[in-house]
């Protein structure tokens, strides 16, 4: 009785990862595509749309296929792949490339931005040349696209960063940055992969996380905890990128062509993600979770336990330091520039 | 008074018995172009018995399990939102009438929904299978909406409840839905496709291969999700090389074979 409309269940599971890309050496190519993404869900839905028109506007001469849910495994495994020719491109989260790529760290730095409207300012003046990095290192991108802002979650009030020191706080497996970030704010960060999560705010291993709106859900990890802060703790973005020697033997205009399509329809992901956030938000409240807002006094408290970790961040080779640096004056400028913005 | 009662219990008896009728004569017609016709008269019945007969929730549960089959296989996706919220209404009441914590269930407190589940019994299961199945319904029909997801995880958990009651229930349907929702999300999202195959496997093994559409299912969510082309094409072949004719299944059967076919005819795109 469920029927073909249960697969759209799917159609919302997603707001960050993913993406593309191609081989072949001839001007005709078959660009095979890993995503985390499950079939069904929006973000290959829109990648399916792209293709069918680069496919058609191509005449045929560039196809893709999209590997979805995951099946060609994380992204270190996709991007084994690649190098293997197996796979031409895929839909990364954003620290998924920084093997490649030390730039694509820099937006996810703990406190980094203080709204929405900073990371607009900062993106539009900073995707570009991230992009150009990316190519640079041997991937060839059309846009990124949001994942949204992390903000704590917790079965008990997190307004201070002395509230969390008392608790067990979660960090990504391998996200050195943000382990790097709460030993600077002295807290004791428990490490476990994503999909541990769940179980370990169910047996106490872990007290506190970290997700977007939409990843709470999708995690389902709204089942477990009872509080939201009000804090944006770090940025997420998706990258779909493909291997720059697979682009590169495509034919001009078809790449061309890829790159159009393809940028639309990732912007169009991009623009999504945000209302995507804000009605997932909605739903949190109407599931049960209560929004813990933090004062001044508390804000200021968060930013002054940060300002230790740049330093050490100039020091690591997976930050690009001139990057980082270009990101900092945009965002001073802004801040000049909105001083009612910038509490 | 006394055989003012008696002749109340008669009529929510024949009500069931009606309901139960009409549901079997839906189920068993191989048509489904008819049936997407005329089921309205029968839901419009339906819904006439249980104006009559607020309070019995064997016709309410029916009338979950109806609306949620109409609504989720021949309405347009705008009206099955509203035949969908109707069944999901249908189910909620009747679970309510034999287990009355349940009026008060809602979707903000996931322990004690769980929690409560655990003093259902198995008296209930019907209301209970009801219940979850209105509500699947909905959420399908409402997938665009971020509550579908969420409100996800609270279905579950019924459908949990009533594989712990009784797996065999309705054929082993449980073990289908159940498969359904663990294939939905890939493993590095949550999804558990290991344990999708074995609810998969299992619904197949207590209908004795009888309803097909656990077979399109399981090849669209769980081979589709894995990329195991060998297994979704052997499923999806030897449902359109099974017969539709089977009491109770015959109407879903109809519905798998097509399914069958479209999906077996992308699935050298696919994989």
């Amino acid at each position: 009785m469920l029927g073909r409309r249960a697969g759209h269940f799917c159609r919302r599971l997603l707001g960050f990862a993913l993406v593309a890309l191609l081989s072949g050496t001839a001007a005709a190519a078959d660009l095979k595509i890993a995503s985390v993404a499950p079939d069904g869900s929006h973000w290959i839905a829109e990648m399916r749309a792209g293709a069918d028109e680069v496919k058609m506007r191509t005449a045929g001469r560039v196809t893709m296929k999209f590997y979805p849910g995951g099946v060609m495994g994380n992204d270190a495994q996709v991007l084994r792949k690649i190098r293997v020719g197996q796979l031409q491109g895929g839909a990364f989260s954003s620290g998924g490339l920084v093997e490649r790529y030390a730039g694509m760290n820099v937006y996810g730095i703990p406190l980094l931005f203080r709204s929405q409207e900073e990371v607009d300012a900062v993106r539009a003046k900073i995707d570009p040349v991230m992009a150009a990095g990316l190519d640079k290192a041997g991937f060839v991108s059309f846009g990124f696209t949001e994942g949204g802002f992390a903000n704590p979650l917790s079965n008990e009030p997190v307004h201070s960063v002395d509230e969390m020191r008392r608790k067990k706080v979660w960090v990504p497996e391998g996200d050195q940055i943000s382990f790097l970030a709460m030993e600077t704010m002295g807290l004791s960060p428990v490490a476990l992969p994503v999909t541990d999560v769940l179980t370990g705010l169910q047996t106490g291993l872990i007290e506190i996380t970290f997700a977007s709106p939409v990843t709470a859900l999708v995690l389902q990890w709204h089942t477990k905890v009872k509080y939201i802060t009000a804090l944006p703790v770090s940025y997420s973005m998706g990258v779909f990128a493909i291997e720059k020697s697979a682009f590169s033997a495509l034919l001009p205009d078809d790449q061309k062509i890829v790159r159009e399509v393809m940028a639309r329809h990732l912007g169009q992901l991009d623009r999504e993600s945000r209302e995507d956030n804000r009605k997932a938000m909605e739903v949190l409240a109407k599931a049960g979770l209560q929004t813990v807002n933090v004062n001044a006094t508390d804000v200021e408290g968060w930013r002054r336990t940060i300002e230790g970790l740049y330093p050490k961040l100039r020091q690591r080779s997976d930050i690009d330091v001139p990057l980082l640096d270009q990101l900092l004056a945009v965002l001073a400028d802004y801040r000049r520039a909105h001083p009612d913005q910038a509490r | 008074m006394a055989a003012a009662a008696l002749s109340g219990c008669v009529v929510r008896l024949i009500g069931v018995k009606a309901s139960e009728t009409l549901s079997a004569a839906i189920l068993n017609q191989s048509d489904p172009e008819l049936v997407g016709s005329g089921m309205p008269a029968y839901l419009l019945i339906l819904d006439g018995l249980i104006s009559q007969h607020p309070e019995n929730p064997g016709l309410l549960s029916a009338g979950a399990q109806l609306f949620a089959l109409y609504g989720s296989r021949f309405a347009t996706a705008e009206h099955a939102v509203t035949l969908t919220d109707k069944a999901r209404r249908y189910g909620q009441k009747s679970l309510c009438l034999v287990h009355e914590p349940a009026c008060r269930w809602g979707t903000a407190d996931y322990d004690g929904l769980v929690a409560d589940l655990k003093n259902v019994d198995i008296k209930s299961i019907g209301p209970l299978y009801s219940y979850a199945v209105g509500w699947l319904s909905n959420l399908q029909a409402t997938s665009s909406d971020w509550t579908a997801v969420a409100e996800l995880p609270w279905v579950q958990a019924v459908l949990e409840r009533t594989l712990e009651l009784d797996e065999s229930y309705q054929h082993g349907a449980v073990h289908g839905y159940l498969g359904i929702l663990d294939s939905l999300r890939p493993p590095a999202l949550g999804g558990q496709p290991d344990v999708a195959k074995q609810h998969f496997e299992r619904a197949i093994e207590l209908s004795q291969g009888r309803d097909l559409s656990i077979k399109v299912e399981y090849a669209r969510r769980y081979a589709r999700l894995v990329f195991d082309q060998e297994l979704h094409d052997r499923l999806l072949n030897e449902v359109l090389s099974a017969s539709v004719e089977s009491p109770g299944y015959t109407l879903f059967n109809v519905l798998a074979k097509q399914e069958a076919a479209i999906l077996l005819a992308t699935s050298k795109e696919y994989f």
